[in-house]
């Protein structure tokens, strides 16, 4: 059998106590917003539609190797693009609509253009090309909602007014999970599929996919469109959720946030995200409360930076890896092979 | 014809600040094989320390030697503590000088504030060369000059010294170069601190040219810095010089005609190149 | 005799792959010793963890009474190792005069009287002294190997397959050199061309899979063809 119908029969059997636990999880979080403050209920929120940011990364970098420097466009563009369109169009739901259509097909159609030229090389000079490549894209991404004013309100951010039904928290709070919920059942489907085992032999070997005959750019350019896509709608979540759109959303800043997201919970993983975000972001809510203590604690980049430093040096593979990998030492040990 | 001229020495100028940026990146690349996010960040506390120092002494000079100081001094303890342990795996070597840029250019806002620093050019530069009618800005000229010496040390370096000797053997094949009973590490370490001075030395530079110095000035300088890494062709400190002139004179042109569309005209220049000529303009130096 | 060089029972590995699963070998001063094996064996990986460039996970490896196991390559080599690997490992960046210059430990008189040595003893370098070693042919690029291994006051050579690859009069001129060098200084020698193993080397090791599996003198391995063909898998005429 080769190596890639390998890859393909020997799916990662999600086991049962996981699904207990994600059972357990949902009929928690179905439970918790009526016994929690409002804050909690969009604290929440922010990390189910985070979470799917994270996930879109991981289809990246954990399941095809790419390292995308640019990929807040996607997420800060569909926040945009649905906060431009409601400011001048109504916060309706059939701009809602045209809206989620329109940035699909945008963030597809700059996801191809940015793979034509990300993915050009191979190998070492290639990884770092397009790391490069992606990054003055991103930047390009910045500075055009900086320059474009009279749309984006440039540097002071665009405030805008979202449909009604999204208005109350706990319904937006429960719109959130759904999303988190579906997108993460696509996802997961994706990455099961025959493409998502081609995108994980590249991650593994692309010379090797290579030499099976499969034609690498073509499954990263599909990696990178899904993944943006993916991404898009959770920036269009975002901006039902916040109202608000800046073009933090579209600094390289953001972008390691969503690959904060999937390192710390565990990269090739998909569910790892969803840890990662909560953990993320709770500590980051966490610290913001200890500002009173000290003013240290105000600067949350610099924690940020180095969790992401010490999880790159120590941590690689995340929690969720980290646990696997101590669960199948554990195994081992129990059955000497 | 005068406009040209002005530009002309804009676009050198900016091409020479560039070039500081760009040389140590692409060396860098070229003999250790590792992509440093950090560069940026190296230029700001350039810029910072420069300012800072100038603020206490009232030097230029001893500004400037500080910013090489320090940026040479980080360069050290960043290739020491963090990208010694993860040599030869490129995706963690980006995250993790990612991550150092993230710290580094937050650092700076703990230490000197959120807001930009107003700064002026040394008083014995600030003067303008009327020349026919063609203004010319003394600073860029002395830009433009610091810019060639650099250009002709880091020349001398690579190609007469036993240094250079071990950089150019090492970016063939480190494992040789210790097979025979050299310390290559200590020349990774160096070669390291010495890009990041490069770097801050040119932020340094930067800051009297725009007039204040800011935390977001880092990433927008090593974008142009990457465009000519890649324009000129991975690892060619050759290549980086053709690059960073081009680079300058283009960012100085368009952005006498209309500002905003600097970055784009920089951007559509590295697709064009890559799409001609996906290996740059000089080819590659890096051992793939 | 005390022993210049001793393998004792040496591990290497290279990624996950347990190259190396004991080799154990001996090399008195002044003699020559081959390391034979089929491809793959380990022979190559058994010289570069000598010199450290594959770390020795387990085992002693002893040069002149010092434990060069865990030293990083550098200052294993500078314990008086001159490595000549089978791709030459030339710099192609560099003239031949940097690549002499670039290998030596110390800019000294010796030094220099030792290149000089080695400029007459290959006229080809002398012609292509200032030249890019880019421009060098494979027999040039061989000769420039061994200079610059020679150019140290070393005590020990380790040279891997000198005649691979390299036209008949070249292979006479490099094992002339190696015979020559032979009179006062030490060889480890891996070589396939078992004519070339045979008029260079003393004593033989055979490793198989990553371990030595058998030692003599060279005369006796090449007149016992039973022992060639199980341990070589071909028999000289």
């Amino acid at each position: 059998m080769s190596y890639i119908s390998n890859l393909m029969h020997n799916r990662p059997a999600i086991k049962p106590g996981l699904w207990i636990l994600i059972v357990l999880t949902a009929a928690v979080l179905l439970v918790i917003p009526p016994l929690s403050s409002l804050t909690t209920i969009t604290l929440l929120s922010r990390i189910f539609i985070l979470a799917i940011f994270g996930m879109s990364y991981d289809i990246l970098r954990g399941y095809t190797g790419i390292i995308n420097l640019g990929h807040a466009l996607f997420f800060g563009g569909g926040t945009y693009l649905a906060g431009i369109m409601f400011s001048r169009m109504g916060p309706t739901l059939d701009v809602l609509l045209l809206a989620v259509a329109i940035t699909l097909a945008f963030s597809a159609v700059i996801a191809y253009i940015m793979g034509q030229f990300a993915f050009r090389g191979t190998g070492f000079i290639g990884v770092i090309a397009c790391a490069m490549i992606t990054l003055a894209f991103g930047e390009i991404a910045r500075h055009t909602a900086e320059t474009l004013r009279e749309y984006t309100q440039g540097a002071d951010g665009l405030t805008f007014r979202v449909p009604v039904i999204f208005q109350d928290r706990v319904m937006m709070y429960y719109y959130a999970f759904l999303f988190m919920i579906i997108m993460t059942l696509i996802l997961r489907r994706f990455v099961n599929s025959p493409t998502g085992r081609v995108m994980q032999a590249i991650r593994d070997n692309e010379q090797r996919a290579k030499f099976l005959g499969y034609d690498t750019k073509k499954y990263k350019l599909i990696a990178l469109i899904v993944a943006g896509m993916a991404s898009s709608l959770a920036g269009i979540m975002f901006a039902l959720l916040t109202r608000f759109a800046n073009t933090e959303l579209l600094t390289v800043q953001n972008t390691l946030n969503a690959l904060l997201y999937t390192i710390v919970g565990g990269t090739g993983t998909l569910y790892g995200a969803i840890i990662g975000t909560a953990f993320v972001q709770l500590a980051q809510n966490y610290l913001l409360e200890l500002r009173g203590i000290h003013e240290i604690f105000s600067r949350w980049l610099l924690f940020f930076g180095a969790i992401y430093v010490l999880v790159v040096l120590y941590l690689p593979k995340g929690f969720v890896g980290a646990y696997l990998q101590f669960q199948a030492k554990r195994q081992s040990r129990k059955k000497p092979a | 014809m005068h406009i040209f001229i002005m530009l002309l020495i804009n676009g050198l100028a900016e091409g020479a600040l560039i070039f500081l940026m760009a040389a140590g990146l692409s060396i860098i690349l070229g003999l250790l094989g590792v992509v440093n996010f950090t560069h940026g960040t190296l230029f700001i506390w350039g810029g910072y320390v420069s300012i800072w120092i100038f603020g206490l002494t009232g030097s230029f000079i001893i500004a400037l030697v500080a910013a090489i100081v320090a940026g040479f001094a980080m360069g050290l303890i960043f290739e020491r503590l963090f990208v010694r342990p993860v040599y030869g795996n490129v995706t963690a070597q980006i995250l993790i000088t990612l991550g150092l840029m993230i710290v580094f250019t937050d650092l700076v806002r703990l230490l000197w504030g959120p807001n930009p620093i107003p700064a002026s050019r040394p008083e014995f530069m600030d003067g303008t060369w009327v020349i026919d009618s063609v203004i010319i800005s003394q600073y860029r000229i002395f830009l433009i000059i610091v810019g060639i010496l650099v250009a002709i040390a880091i020349n001398y370096i690579v190609n007469k010294t036993r240094v250079g000797m071990v950089m150019r053997a090492g970016t063939q094949s480190p494992d040789m170069v210790q097979a025979l009973g050299i310390n290559i590490k200590v020349y990774f370490s160096g070669v390291f601190a010495g890009g990041a001075a490069l770097a801050a030395l040119g932020g340094a530079l930067y800051v009297p040219l725009v007039g204040s110095v800011w935390s977001g000035m880092g990433i927008n300088n090593q974008i142009l810095a990457f465009i000519v890494v890649i324009l000129g062709g991975m690892g060619s400190y050759y290549g980086s010089a053709v690059g960073s002139i081009i680079i300058g004179l283009t960012v100085a042109m368009v952005s006498w005609f209309y500002p905003p569309l600097t970055v784009y005209a920089t951007v559509l220049l590295l697709l064009l190149v890559l799409t001609l000529r996906p290996q740059g303009l000089f080819g590659l130096a890096v051992r793939n | 005799m005390e022993p210049l060089l001793k393998l004792d029972n040496v591990s290497s590995f290279i990624g996950p792959f347990h190259i190396l699963q004991g080799v154990s070998l001996v090399v008195y001063p002044g003699e020559a010793v081959v390391v034979l094996g089929r491809n793959g064996a380990g022979k190559t990986t058994t010289l570069r963890t000598i010199i450290g460039l594959i770390p020795a996970s387990d085992g002693q490896i002893i040069l002149d009474d010092v434990n060069i196991s865990k030293m990083p390559p550098y200052k294993a080599v500078r314990q008086g190792i001159g490595f000549i690997p089978e791709d030459y490992g030339i710099f192609d960046f560099l003239s031949v005069e940097e690549n002499l210059l670039v290998a030596m430990w110390q800019e000294d008189k010796a030094s220099l009287d030792r290149r000089d040595y080695i400029l007459d003893l290959f006229p080809d370098l002398k012609v292509s002294y200032k030249r890019l070693a880019s421009t060098l042919s494979g027999g040039q690029r061989q000769m420039l190997s061994i200079g610059r291994a020679l150019v140290n006051d070393i005590k020990i050579i380790l040279i891997d397959e000198p005649s691979k690859g390299l036209a008949p009069i070249i292979v006479e001129k490099v094992r002339d050199v190696l015979l020559d060098f032979k009179e006062d200084k030490t060889i480890v020698l891996v070589e396939q061309n078992f004519e070339m193993a045979c008029a260079v080397g003393d004593r033989f090791y055979i490793i198989n899979e990553g371990r030595t599996v058998l030692d003599g003198a060279v005369e006796e391995l090449y007149k016992d063809k039973e022992l060639q063909k199980k341990h070589l898998g071909f028999v000289t005429a």
